[in-house]
């Protein structure tokens, strides 16, 4: 068991993360919004815990103290929140694609500011982040907690007046103006609610990862999320839940495949380096085969899930 | 078009003044000013295109009015967005009905009962009160909404996947979880057959009274709108070409040459 753990932790670590960022790409998809500004905030997270662990926090033991990270996080959720207003109140005035398109923009600014700031440490990004944990497979106490309360927050968001909200703007935004939801509220809420699991998750990757630097928040990452939604299923959180871990997964799956002996040298490669084409790939297939993802309500109602979560 | 003395006490509660709107060259709706009172039933006719819809979606604020002046309750309503001005109690429907179609028949009312809730979403997501007791109410309302128009053992089916008529009939019983004072129809009766048509009059009178309603309601079907309307207002090219009592607009002579295309 200690041997798996050693081997995978870091896998399985990777993948709560990725179910989390799945979900912070859902939360403005709920009220229809095609949002891939998650990247940003993630990296921006990332960045305030960095620094806060490195340069303000002065831990002299041997290992990071929880608390001080459970701290970075929360500074990292109001910090990307109020981001998050300030980006959405302007951004979300852009419809389907155009808004797609701006929050790759915003995603490339933070970026590019990044690469050349000095305290986030320029094209090099910051070192030796303190660890917390002695073994990878830790971060799961604080990454499980986290991905078990926003899935409880989504299960209980679809259910109550502000989630209905976000699915009436879905559906017709303008009925819904004419029903007295106020859409740009809803919206900005639901990207904000976004853009603070994004940065929280950031800040503990930073720790988890060791370093952080501008390779975090790209435009590869935001199609790697967008396939998690889109493949897992963006009409119920267990869709990005799972998307998000199988598709952290993916790469690691192919990377075993590829060292397949006998492969062709060709294919052996495509695999290993190919990940962004496959995701690509499969973007183009699960949403001319699956529009609404693997993970549907209708799926979740058959197999009865959801008349046992009901209870 | 002669003042009439109003059998109803006149009791305002929308005022149009001069209302203007163009789109690009045309002037779809061209100086309209009228006025409805309270517990009315107003009737608005016109040829296909004389603006009928464009008013509506100037009095819900979907369309901004390129001049003139909307009063509800006396109070200038034109600068408002249209989920403000819904929020103040005027609910409509759509002539191309814009249900939320993903949602089922029930979740299509609830959501229409939005400002009648007050959790937030941290009271919400943890269940505190009142959220509970609220959102049990407004089950309990929806299913009520539902029984109204017939609709209660469809509770559950996507709003999309339910015929014509109930999906006209569930566009209703939305807009009155809103509980408006103000109820504005886009051609109610549309598509459906005689009988239904007779059924759906009744059914516009009994929610007027019943919940104190004033409706202002689109229709083609001139017989419908004569028979149930205590004014009616008949539009033509965005102008208001008669306004006044059934049997007074049915024998004007400029409604009799709109119709027939004369003049
Ligand atoms: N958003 C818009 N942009 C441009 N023109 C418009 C717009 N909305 C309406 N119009 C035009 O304004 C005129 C009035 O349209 P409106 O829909 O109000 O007519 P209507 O009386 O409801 O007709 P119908 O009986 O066919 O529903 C039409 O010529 C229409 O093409
Ligand atoms: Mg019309």
């Amino acid at each position: 068991m200690v041997g798996f753990f050693d081997t995978y932790g870091f896998l399985i670590v990777s993948m709560v993360i990725g179910a989390m960022l799945g979900l912070s790409l859902y939360l403005p998809l709920m009220a229809g919004q095609l949002s891939l500004a998650s990247p940003g905030f993630y990296a921006l997270g990332g960045y305030i815990a960095a620094i806060l662990s490195t340069q303000v926090f002065s831990a002299t033991q041997e290992l990071f103290p929880v608390p001080f990270l459970l701290l970075e996080m929360l500074v990292a959720g109001v910090v990307c929140g109020i981001l998050g207003v300030i980006v959405g109140i302007p951004a979300l005035r852009l419809r389907g694609i155009y808004l797609a398109i701006a929050t790759i923009a915003f995603v490339e600014i933070l970026r590019v500011v990044s690469l050349n700031l000095e305290i986030t440490g320029g094209a090099v990004g910051i070192f030796g982040i303190p660890q917390p944990f002695q073994t990878a497979i830790e971060y799961l106490w604080i990454a499980i907690p986290l991905l078990l309360v926003s899935m409880f927050f989504l299960y209980r968001l679809e259910k109550i007046r502000v989630g209905r909200a976000f699915a009436a703007i879905r559906e017709d935004e303008l009925a819904a103006d004419a029903m007295a939801i106020n859409p740009t509220y809803y919206k900005v809420l639901a990207f904000t609610l976004g853009a603070i699991l994004a940065g929280m998750v950031g800040a503990i990757s930073a720790h988890f990862l060791n370093t952080w630097n501008a390779r975090q928040g790209t435009f590869d990452a935001s199609i790697i999320y967008l396939t998690f939604v889109l493949i897992g299923g963006s009409r119920s959180f267990i869709g990005p839940v799972l998307g998000g871990m199988i598709f952290t997964a993916l790469p690691e799956v192919l990377r075993a495949i590829a060292d397949t002996a006998g492969l062709p040298t060709v294919l052996a490669q495509f695999f290993r380096d190919g990940r962004l084409i496959i995701f690509g790939l499969l973007i183009v297939i699960g949403t001319i085969f699956f529009p609404q993802g693997l993970v549907t309500p209708e799926l979740l109602k058959e197999r009865g899930i959801r008349s046992w979560m009901k209870r | 078009m002669d003042e009439e003395v109003d059998l109803k006490n006149n009791d305002p509660i929308l005022e149009a003044q001069q209302l203007t709107r163009r789109f690009g060259g045309l002037v779809a709706v061209n100086n309209v000013s009228f006025t409805v009172n309270k517990n009315e039933i107003f009737g608005l006719i016109g040829p296909n295109g004389a603006g009928k819809t464009t008013l509506f979606n100037l009095i819900t604020g979907l369309v901004q009015p390129s001049g003139g002046k909307l009063l509800y309750c006396s109070k200038e309503i034109i600068k408002l967005r249209p989920h403000q001005i819904a929020s103040q109690g005027i609910a409509r429907t759509f002539q191309n009905i814009r249900l939320f179609g993903e949602l089922t028949a029930i979740e299509n009312i609830i959501v229409a009962r939005h400002i009648h809730i007050n959790s937030n979403v941290f009271t919400g997501v943890l269940g505190l009160p009142p959220a509970p007791k609220e959102e049990q109410n407004n089950k309990q309302k929806a299913l009520e909404l539902l029984n109204l128009v017939g609709l209660s053992n469809r509770a559950t089916e996507k709003a999309h996947n339910l015929p014509y008529g109930d999906q006209r009939r569930l566009e209703i019983a939305r807009a009155l979880a809103l509980e408006p004072q103000l109820l504005l129809l886009d051609e109610p009766a549309a598509g459906m057959n005689p009988n239904e048509k007779q059924n759906l009059s009744k059914f516009i009178r009994q929610i007027t009274t019943d919940f104190d309603l004033t409706t202002i309601l689109i229709e083609h079907h001139v017989p419908l709108v004569m028979g149930l309307c205590d004014r009616i207002a008949v539009l033509d090219f965005g102008q208001l070409i008669a306004l006044g009592q059934p049997e007074k607009v049915r024998s004007d002579p400029a409604v009799i040459a709109a119709y027939l295309g004369v003049g």
